[in-house]
Parts: structure tokens; sequence; C-alpha cells
């Protein structure tokens, strides 16, 4: 018994060690990192316009990104979680392949279909909108780099819902989408919002394939590469603080947020 | 900081709670484990004797690449050096030249060898605490560079070009002025071709028509959309237009910045860019292209960064970088104090 109590406060230093090791990997750069400029972030938010203007078309660019991967990706999701049918895999392969490309060349990819030499481009072009160059741009780059994440995030979400609910509120009568909305959409809720928050923070992140498509207006990460190349670390540590500082709002909020009905417990 | 840390984001904390809190005490673990990485500074690890990192401007990938793997392959090894056999293991990083100078002054990155693709950024940025000496090894000329498929291919010439880059629907990229040498030179161009070209209001009309949106971090960044289609013309070097395949329009030297016989003419145009904070600005003149090369002070293998730099401004070295279409100076010029003297031997060659 004391044998095997020691092994047990043996694993468990152990696992400590390796979690707080872990924790400081995570936690260490980004604490230094508010901890040096957070405080002269703060202050550049009242007197520097062009980080505010970053900031706000982070947010929007960020957000609209986010609500089309919503729109688009949760169809998919529930379909690549419910459906059977030929090709399933080789759908879900495909759609975490834009994981896998580097980002400047997404951007290059998303500038051959999007830009104006191209027929969806030149058609756009048309009709008054510009990808490259534009804040359409920016949010066809976060887009794209992180829908996959969402996807596959609510994909699990969807799959942990148990069929049989979905089937018994069938058999009452209910229409395949009333099913949907009231039962399979409040037991996924929670992991449909963990997903939406993790793409909404890679999409704040993206920088090499927004860089490709639109230089120009900046958002926050290409302002704080600006500022680095440009002036040094004194200019660019404060625009990536005051990032990490806004950012943590809406991502507690939405951490926060623990609907009733949720699936785990 | 370690409390908000372990609080918010990492709810994959909970997976540790079976663990009795009281006797394993994570904060303190985590807070001790702050403390000893905060007293160890990283420091630049010294790798194996054969290792060579090069930082350079993104116009010297190419015929630096060929330079490197030319005296890697043995030609450049017996040059000026004696333990000529050893493997060269060697390591290339392409930025543009200010990020490349900051990667020293903030990141405290020392490489063995830096080139940049402006010598001016030297004395600017990294002189004398980083470099002591540096020498002009090479250099360059403004072009328009061009694809098959850009708007008036087939019409521009040496000419004509300011007035068809007027022509509506035409898109012209440049590089970002205030993080690229390639950027403000772009801006001196267009100065000097608005007196050369005696046209009033020439500089504002063909800034119009490669406006923010058409601006990339670094000319190396605009080759990939021009050939994208996205855009028509954009504003390079030579070299690198050469290097990747591009047809491009040759300017007059008066206005091209590639003739040291111009500096007089150069010099009168200058444009304003951002300086070292946000708020401030700084003035460039007009002066002729010309890229430098150095070995910083702090470099972790300088041995065989001399063996390099004394190859590169060879004879032999110089025709390798005329090879990759690089315009090497058949005179390197060292400028500043303390070169080692096979490097100087070598430029004297």
């Amino acid at each position: 018994m004391p044998r095997a109590a020691g092994a047990h406060r043996v694993a468990s230093v152990v696992a400590a060690l390796c979690g707080s090791l872990f924790l400081l990997f995570l936690v260490a750069p980004i604490g230094h990192l508010v901890a040096a400029a957070g405080a002269s972030g703060v202050a550049k938010l009242f007197d520097d316009a062009e980080l505010r203007g970053a900031l706000s078309l982070t947010a929007l660019t960020a957000t609209t990104a986010m609500a089309a991967g919503i729109v688009g990706g949760t169809p998919v999701a529930y379909l690549l979680a419910r459906g059977r049918f030929r090709g399933r895999a080789a759908l879900a392969a495909a759609l975490d392949l834009p994981l896998l490309i580097p980002h400047p060349v997404a951007g290059i990819a998303l500038l051959l279909v999007l830009g104006r030499e191209s027929a969806v481009g030149a058609s756009l072009l048309r009709a008054g909108i510009r990808v490259a160059g534009s804040p359409v741009g920016i949010v066809c780059a976060m887009l794209f780099v992180s829908a996959p994440l969402y996807i596959s995030a609510a994909r699990e979400a969807f799959a942990r819902v148990d069929p049989r609910y979905e089937a018994v509120a069938r058999t009452l009568g209910d229409p395949a989408w009333r099913v949907f909305r009231r039962v399979t959409l409040p037991l996924s809720m929670r992991g449909l919002i963990a997903a939406a928050v993790v793409m909404w923070a890679r999409a704040v992140s993206e920088f090499g394939a927004i860089v490709i498509l639109t230089y120009n207006p900046k958002v926050v990460s290409v302002l704080s590469y600006d500022r680095f190349t440009s002036f040094g670390l004194r200019e660019a540590l404060p625009v990536a603080a005051v990032l990490v500082l806004l950012a943590l709002v809406p991502l507690t909020a939405l951490r926060a947020l623990r609907p009733e009905r949720g699936v785990e417990g | 900081m370690s409390q908000t840390g372990a609080d918010v984001p990492f709810y994959h904390m909970s997976q540790l709670s079976p663990l009795p809190p009281s006797r394993f005490p994570l904060p303190a673990l985590f807070a001790l484990l702050v403390a000893v990485a905060c007293t160890r500074p990283a420091g630049e690890g010294g790798e194996g004797g054969g290792t060579l990192v090069v930082y350079n401007a993104g116009s010297l990938a190419r015929p630096l690449r060929a330079a490197l793997d030319s005296f890697a392959s043995g030609a450049g090894a017996g040059a000026g050096g004696t333990k000529g056999t050893a493997r060269v293991t060697i390591e290339q990083e392409n930025a543009g030249s200010l990020e490349t100078a900051r990667k020293l002054t903030e990141l405290h990155k020392i490489p063995d060898v830096i080139a940049l693709a402006d010598y001016e950024v030297f004395p600017q940025l990294l002189m004398p605490e980083h470099v002591r000496w540096y020498a002009q090894f090479a250099r360059n000329r403004m072009v328009l560079a061009y694809t098959s498929r850009s708007r008036f291919a087939g019409e521009i010439d040496s000419t004509n070009w300011w007035r068809v880059l007027q022509r509506p629907g035409v898109q012209v990229g440049r590089a970002d002025p205030n993080l690229d040498p390639n950027g403000y030179r772009t801006l001196l161009t267009l100065r000097l071709a608005e007196g050369y070209y005696r046209t009033p209001g020439l500089y504002d009309r063909l800034l119009s028509h490669a406006p923010p949106r058409n601006i990339r971090p670094k000319e190396a960044d605009l080759v990939g959309i021009l050939q994208a289609g996205e855009l028509d013309y954009i504003w390079s070097y030579e070299s690198l237009a050469r290097a990747a395949g591009l047809s491009y329009v040759h300017l007059p030297s008066a206005i091209d910045l590639g003739d040291p016989a111009d500096s007089a003419d150069y010099a009168r145009a200058e444009v304003r860019v951002v300086g070292r904070t946000p708020r401030d600005t700084l003035t460039f003149r007009g002066q002729p292209i010309v890229y430098g090369v150095s070995i910083p002070a702090r470099a972790p293998h300088p041995a065989i960064a001399q063996r390099f730099v004394a190859y590169l401004l060879s004879p032999a070295g110089r025709r390798v970088l005329r090879g990759s279409r690089l315009d090497a100076l058949d005179h390197p010029a060292i400028v500043g104090t303390d070169a080692p003297a096979a490097v100087a031997a070598a430029a004297r060659e």
C-alpha cells in the first residue's frame, strides 16, 4: 500500500511538473509581452489613430469571417457528422487542406481564384467589389485559413449529440429543420461556440495570407509586422500587447457562455 | 499574471483536478519555473565549426544562394582559407533589408554574414554597435517589370512607359517605402521622372496608379502578385526581374539610380518616409543602388564568414554573382574600420 501511494505521488509530481512546464511555455511569452508593453499599448490607444483603425478593422473582418464561417460551415459540419454518403472521408480531408498550405501560398491561391484576372474576381469587380487590396480580401484570407477549424470542431460537436434524441423528436412529428433547431442545435451549442471562438481567434492572428491579398488597409497583425520592421520592438510590442488584451474580452465572454442544455454532464 | 493566465484560457487545467491541491501547489511550482526561466537568458548557442548563417535582402536571395552553394561545394573553400575540406552547413534567411537589420538590433540574432540591398542601412542602423565595416559589392537599377499578360505589354517601352502607366485600368505595384529600400527608391525614380520628362504633376499622377492597396511590404512580395495577374506592372530591381524571368522596361539611366556617374543628378531628388517613430520623418536623397555586405562584430563563426566574404568579393565570386544576374562591382569598396585582411585582399584582386 505505501509503495502504491509513493508511486502515485511520483506520478502526480511528474504530471504537475509537465503541466506546469507546458503552461509556462504557453503563458510566459504572452505574459512577458503584456507585462513589457501592455501599459504603453493601452496608452497608444488614445494617441495612435492608425492602431485604433487597425484594431477596429481586425475586429470587423474577423467577426465577418466568423459569421460567414458559421453560416456556411455549420451545414457542412452537420452533413459530415450525420450524413452517410460516398466520399465523406475525402470531403473531410479536403476541408483540412487549407490548414496544411503555407499561408503565403494560400494568399496566392486565393488571388488566382478571386483576383481581377479570374472569372469570379472579374465579375465581382464589375459589381464594384474588389478583393485584393480591400477588407474583402482580408475576410477571404481569414475565412480560408480559419474555417476548417470551425468545421472540424463543429462536426465533433454534432457527432456528440445522441442521434436517438433526434429520432425521438422526429417520431413525435417534428420536421427535420425543427428537430435541428429544437434538439440538435441546443445540445451542440457549447461545442459550436467553442468552435466559433477558435475560428475567430485564428482569424485575428492571420498574417501570411492577408499580407498577400491586402497589405493596406492594415489589420493588427500586419501593423505589428510593419511597426517592427520600420521602428523596432519598442513600437511593435505595444501593438501586439494591446491586441492580446482586447481580444481577451470577447474570448473570455464567449468561453463563459454556458448554455443550460449542455451535452456534457 | 500567472493567475489570470491559469484561470482564463486554460480550462484544460480541470483535467488535473484529481490532484489534491494542498499537496501539489501548482501555482507555486509554476511561479518557481517562471523565476527559473527568467534568470537564464537565452543564448545564441554556437553550432559546429562548419555552419555559416547568412541574413540577406530579398533581392539577394538567388545570387547569394548561388555563391554560397559554389563556396560550400569547394570552389571557395580554398580561397584564403587553410582548412578547406570541412563540410559547410549553410543557413540563409531572406527578408527586407530593414527587417534584416532589425533582427540584429531588436532581436539580437547575430548572423555570420549580413548582405543588404542598400549599404546606407549599415551606417543608419548597424554601425558601430553591430558592424564596423562593410563592403560595397554589387549594383542594381530600378526597372518596371511586367509579364506578357500585363495590360499594354505589347506597347510599353523606355520612352512611353510613363504615359502607359497612366492609362485607365493599369495597376502598378510597389514596395512599402517605409519598410524597404526599393519602396523609397521607387518614389525617388518617380520624382526624377517628373523632372526628366518635364511634366509637372507626373509624380502624383503615377502614384495614383500605384495606390496604397497595390503596396506590399517588399519588392520580392510583388512578383507572385504580378504573376497571378492582379498587377500589370511592378517597380522592381533589374536583378530580381531577370532572375524571376520577367520582362522589364529599361528606364533612362538618369532616373534608374543605376549609374554611379549620375550620382549628382540622383541627389537632386528626395523623398520623405517615416523615421524612428511613427510620428517622425526621415528624408532620403537619390543615390546609386549599391549593395553592401559585412560580418557582424559578434558573428558566431567569424573564420568561415571571412572565407566566404573573401570568396564573394574575389573575381571567382563576382563571376558567380553575375551568373545569377547580379551586377557585381569590379572594384568592391570597403568602408569603415577593422575589415579582415583576407576580405580586404580579395576586394583588391
